[in-house]
């Protein structure tokens, strides 16, 4: 048996994120004792209609939130308990609203900084309707073997080690949520554990006091004995004194009290929880509490480090007489389930990765592109360029080959606002499309006949004079298998009207005196073309590609020295767009060459 | 509980219909000589002239004087001001009008378990503190208002007769309006006097808890709380309150000058435990800390710092219970970082560390604290099958 929370027990939670979390720890307790999540529904109107997944086992039950504890018990009508995890300010109102319904009997509050009258108010109006308020800022209520309320007993581990999934002897009652597990703990090491602990609170005034759980305790006959942790403060612990010593109890009781320090402080210097504090007139130090229990004829040691050996001394009188036997252990108790981490780190499961990455790893404290730390290559003086080379082409490129690069992409960057990426990106601007969009709209455009030239160039040329084809071979080569030369051929410039991008580049890469056998390649293929026609020159993505290739770029991987120059460029158009606000663009009628049929009539339906 | 100075509690009171003396708060001089030009009661009546901070026995220091003359009120406030009583300045002067009077009574209200109580006596100043018995009270249950008849009982009983049985009932009605209104905690008007020339009840000297959790449904509460415990918060209680308010959890930090066993416990159940253990085993507190309710490391690590500049510490005590849902191994990630840097700013010399916990992640937590003894600390670190306090035990007899 136990008190307060059992087998029966069906909770609702009131309560976003932190109540979620309550019902994770919960459903632990449940799957180690193999039965059915307690937790039947949650109550927080901004998530109503959705579910909160909570893991069980290795499976996960979605958990329906809804909008008031009315709609709760309403849809589940075994729900009987109500945990409290609202804001201090909205606490209140919670409180009583599931105090209000008549299928919630017990109600524990886990908020803290509940203002000391809404505790007062809350705790009246239960005790108006027969019902138990526990709290606030308790930790939970926790019954071995049957039920969790709340985060009390902590980890799994925990629960196992202070042997939670059966029934103990000892029923404990603590203000403190940390002691609460502490004394757990001991009960289950120096004798056969718990039969239900309660965490009541730190507050000047819980809800429910020492006195009526006491009660509740002597008439479980499963409990034989309770311990108390109490604390200077407040005339709670007098009151389970004046109850223990008021007639003869079957449970015996066993209590600490803190707060003798404060005899050796300074005058009016306080700590510990809220309710910790002494009164004007010097009543509730721990030494009053401690004498009041004493003389009721409680077990008290002297120091909280006493309490294993009392508790011992007590379970061994208990035995002795009969009262409880020796504990059971169960052969085999379930094991949670490890996730996929942690089962990793254990050796005890092997995953086959789902994608493979030679570029980079950002598991450490900074990104590392090709093993290098990318602070590293900034402290030593590497550039964006050695970070394409990382990441391109997983090498270190020399400074001259970064400079080539630079060059390229500060080329590149944009040309105007009329060509076909440029000017997608401007429509999609003015259409109010946002940044990333606007960009893509752009980006689309890159292929054939806009910048998506260079990988193509690059691949023919190389093809050639790793060949070793003459200009003449290469053109008709092309002409039977591929058509027009990639590289070669601009819309608006020619011989007489020159690409100065072009010129600059070919000048400066012929200035460093490397070999360059793909540019020197494609500029003979330009002096034949261009004789041909004017036009047929080699254009900004044949000489990147050449120069690219010479420089030992990975052919699938020049394209993306357009793309990435000229998103400096969309960006630049779309932000212009921005700053300026510009309106929708529609095309004008006289732009189009309406071809069309003329308008006619619709033949009927057949 | 949070304490509030006289100004701010006599102007909850006056809020609520109790007469309070005329009174200014001012931080200079100057400011007191304009306000003189602006009331006229400043001039005309006698004044008390107060050191408004959270001090205890001002009147022994020179903090209060009595039956000045504006002249004379200006004199105090210039002397009292800047003056510094242990680690308080006196910042604020409170100059009241001092009110003549001839009788002196009590009039309380203070929280209890049901509901409240009101506290009335015909007695008042230090009288009532000698004749204890003499003050009569009204308990009343939380939701419950005392009603007029109830009052003039309550004041029959404690000895008024009269007119005053009406007047005495009306002051405590409204004092129980400002208490129940203002989620106060405790209320105390010490002494209430009788005008002499009106004949009307004077609320003279007030003290005021107000609970501090309640503060969101008081937009008006634009003071300031005061130290609890007479003295003012120092510069490092302060950054760690500034952090506390900050986060999820808790971290709090009191100093305690002199001693030479520092704190740094979990929970606000444990770590009064683990004081108790210091205390009891002989041992001199240098602090009281806390950290709880898995408050994120950083915050811990502020926290720990703070421990390790204590002055003359010999131990500090890393103790904890089992923890339900605080992070062992990241709480005590922020501990760890906390004493590299104390170390490297030349701290912890000669400084025994202790530790004790248990709870969600203990064994990595407890692993990466015994590590810290390759890196030249003086650690030692048991679990939970070490009981609670018997970390303290071992740092007192430790030699």
């Amino acid at each position: 048996m136990s008190i307060l929370a059992n087998k029966d027990t069906r909770v609702v939670i009131q309560g976003g994120q932190a109540g979620v979390n309550a019902a994770r720890r919960m459903a632990e307790f449940c799957y180690l004792i193999k039965r059915p999540l307690n937790v039947e529904a949650f109550v927080y109107p901004p998530d109503a209609g959705k579910t909160n997944e909570i893991p069980y086992g290795s499976g996960l039950i979605a958990i329906p939130v809804y909008k008031s504890i009315a709609e709760a018990t309403k849809h589940h009508p075994t729900l009987n308990t109500s945990l409290v995890y609202i804001g201090a300010d909205r606490a209140m109102k919670g409180g009583m609203e599931a105090l209000d319904d008549s299928h919630i009997k017990v109600v524990s509050m886990i908020t803290e900084g509940v203002p000391e009258k809404d505790a007062k108010i809350l705790g009246a109006h239960a005790r108006k309707l027969g019902k138990v308020f526990n709290g606030p800022s308790s930790i939970g209520i926790i019954s071995a073997g049957a039920c969790r309320l709340g985060v009390i007993g902590g980890a799994f581990d925990n629960l196992v080690l202070s042997k939670l999934y059966r029934e103990g002897s000892f029923g404990v009652i603590t203000k403190s949520g940390g002691l609460s597990n502490e004394i757990i703990w001991i009960c289950s090491q120096f004798a056969d554990g718990i039969t239900t602990a309660i965490g009541i609170g730190g507050d000047a005034y819980p809800g429910t006091d020492y006195v009526s759980y006491l009660e509740m305790f002597e008439n479980d006959p499963q409990t034989k004995a309770v311990v108390i942790v109490g604390e200077m403060g407040g005339d709670l612990e007098e009151r389970a004194a004046e109850w223990y010593g008021a007639k003869k109890r079957r449970v015996k009781l066993i209590a600490v009290v803190s707060g003798f320090c404060q005899e050796s402080l300074p005058k009016g210097m306080k700590f510990g929880h809220a309710g910790a504090k002494e009164g004007m007139k010097g009543e509730g130090s721990a030494r009053s509490k401690s004498d009041a229990l004493k003389k009721a004829g409680a077990l008290v040691p002297p120091t909280f480090g006493a309490l294993g050996p009392a508790i011992k001394e007590t379970y061994q009188e208990l035995l002795k007489s009969g009262q409880v036997k020796a504990p059971v252990e169960p052969a085999t108790l379930p094991r949670l389930p490890k996730t996929v981490e942690e089962a990793m780190r254990a050796d005890e499961v092997m995953v086959a990765p789902l994608i493979r990455t030679t570029i980079s790893d950002d598991r450490g404290d900074e990104p590392c592109y090709d093993g290098y730390p990318a602070s590293e290559l900034i402290n030593k003086g590497y550039e964006i360029p050695h970070i394409i080379g990382l990441l391109w082409d997983k090498r270190l490129i020399s400074k001259q080959e970064a400079e080539i690069i630079k060059r390229i992409m500060m080329l590149s960057a944009d040309h105007g606002p009329c060509v076909s990426g440029a000017y997608a990106t401007i429509l999609a601007a003015c259409a109010g499309i946002g940044l990333s969009q606007s960009v893509a709209a752009g980006m689309i455009m890159i292929g054939p006949r806009f910048g998506g030239a260079v990988t193509d160039a690059g691949r023919f040329f190389k093809y050639a004079v790793d060949n070793k084809m003459s200009v003449d071979e290469f053109l008709a080569y092309m002409k039977k298998n591929h058509g027009p030369v990639p590289g070669i051929g601009h819309r608006v410039k020619s011989l007489r009207n020159p690409d100065k991008r072009v010129k600059e580049l070919v000048g400066y890469v012929k200035s460093l005196k490397i070999k360059t056998p793909c540019l020197d390649f494609a500029l003979e293929v330009e002096k034949i073309t261009s004789v041909k026609k004017d036009n047929l020159i080699l254009n900004v993505d044949g000489t990147m590609a050449a120069v690219l290739v010479d420089i030992g770029f990975p052919v699938d991987s020049l394209n993306g020295f357009f793309i990435l120059s000229r998103t400096i460029g969309l960006i630049g158009h779309w932000v212009d767009q921005k700053r300026q606000d510009s309106r929708l663009v529609r095309l004008f009628d006289y732009l189009v060459n309406y071809a069309a049929p003329k308008r006619r009539e619709v033949p009927p339906l057949k | 509980m949070a304490k509030v100075l006289e100004g701010p509690g006599m102007g909850l009171m006056k809020k609520w219909g109790i007469t309070v003396p005329n009174y200014v708060v001012v931080t200079s001089v100057d400011e007191l000589t304009r306000l003189g030009q602006a009331n006229e009661w400043l001039k005309k009546s006698k004044l008390v002239a107060k050191a408004h901070e959270a001090l205890g026995s001002r009147f022994k220091l020179g903090l209060v004087k009595i039956d000045l003359d504006f002249k004379a009120a200006e004199a105090a406030t210039k002397e009292m001001i800047g003056r510094q009583v242990g680690s308080i300045t006196v910042t604020q002067v409170i100059v009241s009008e001092m009110i003549p009077h001839k009788e002196e009574y009590y009039c309380a209200v203070k929280s209890t378990r049901e509901g409240s109580e009101i506290l009335v006596a015909n007695c008042g100043g230090i009288e009532v503190e000698s004749n204890w018995d003499r003050v009569k009270r009204l308990c009343l249950e939380i939701g419950q208002a005392p009603s007029p008849e109830s009052l003039e009982k309550l004041s029959k009983e404690a000895g008024f007769s009269g007119a005053l049985v009406k007047k005495m009932a009306e002051f405590a009605g409204k004092m129980f309006a400002c208490f129940d209104s203002e989620d106060a905690q405790y209320l105390e008007v010490n002494p209430v006097v009788l005008r002499a020339a009106d004949e009307e009840l004077v609320a003279l000297d007030a003290v005021t808890l107000l609970d501090g959790d309640a503060k969101f449904r008081h937009p008006d509460w634009n003071f300031a709380f005061a130290a609890e415990f007479g003295r003012a918060y120092s510069k490092q209680e302060v950054e760690v309150m500034a952090v506390d308010s900050k986060i999820k959890g808790s971290v709090k930090f009191i100093e305690i000058p002199g001693g030479d066993t520092a704190m740094l416990p979990a929970g606000g159940g444990a770590s009064v435990y683990y004081s108790d253990a210091v205390v009891a085993r002989g041992g001199k507190l240098a602090n009281y800390a806390e950290y709880s309710g898995d408050p994120p490391d950083w915050a811990v690590e502020v926290l720990t710092e703070k421990v390790c500049s204590l002055p003359g510490i010999r131990n500090i005590i890393v103790g904890g219970a089992i923890a339900n849902f605080t992070d062992v191994k990241k709480t005590f990630g922020g501990i760890i970082n906390g004493f590299r840097k104390a170390k490297s700013e030349g701290k912890l010399k000669n400084v025994k560390i202790w530790v004790r916990r248990g709870g969600p992640r203990e064994k990595e937590g407890l692993d990466a604290m015994r590590a810290l003894k390759d890196e030249g600390f003086d650690i030692n670190v048991f679990d939970r099958n070490t009981p609670l306090t018997d970390i303290v035990d071992k740092a007192l007899q430790a030699k």
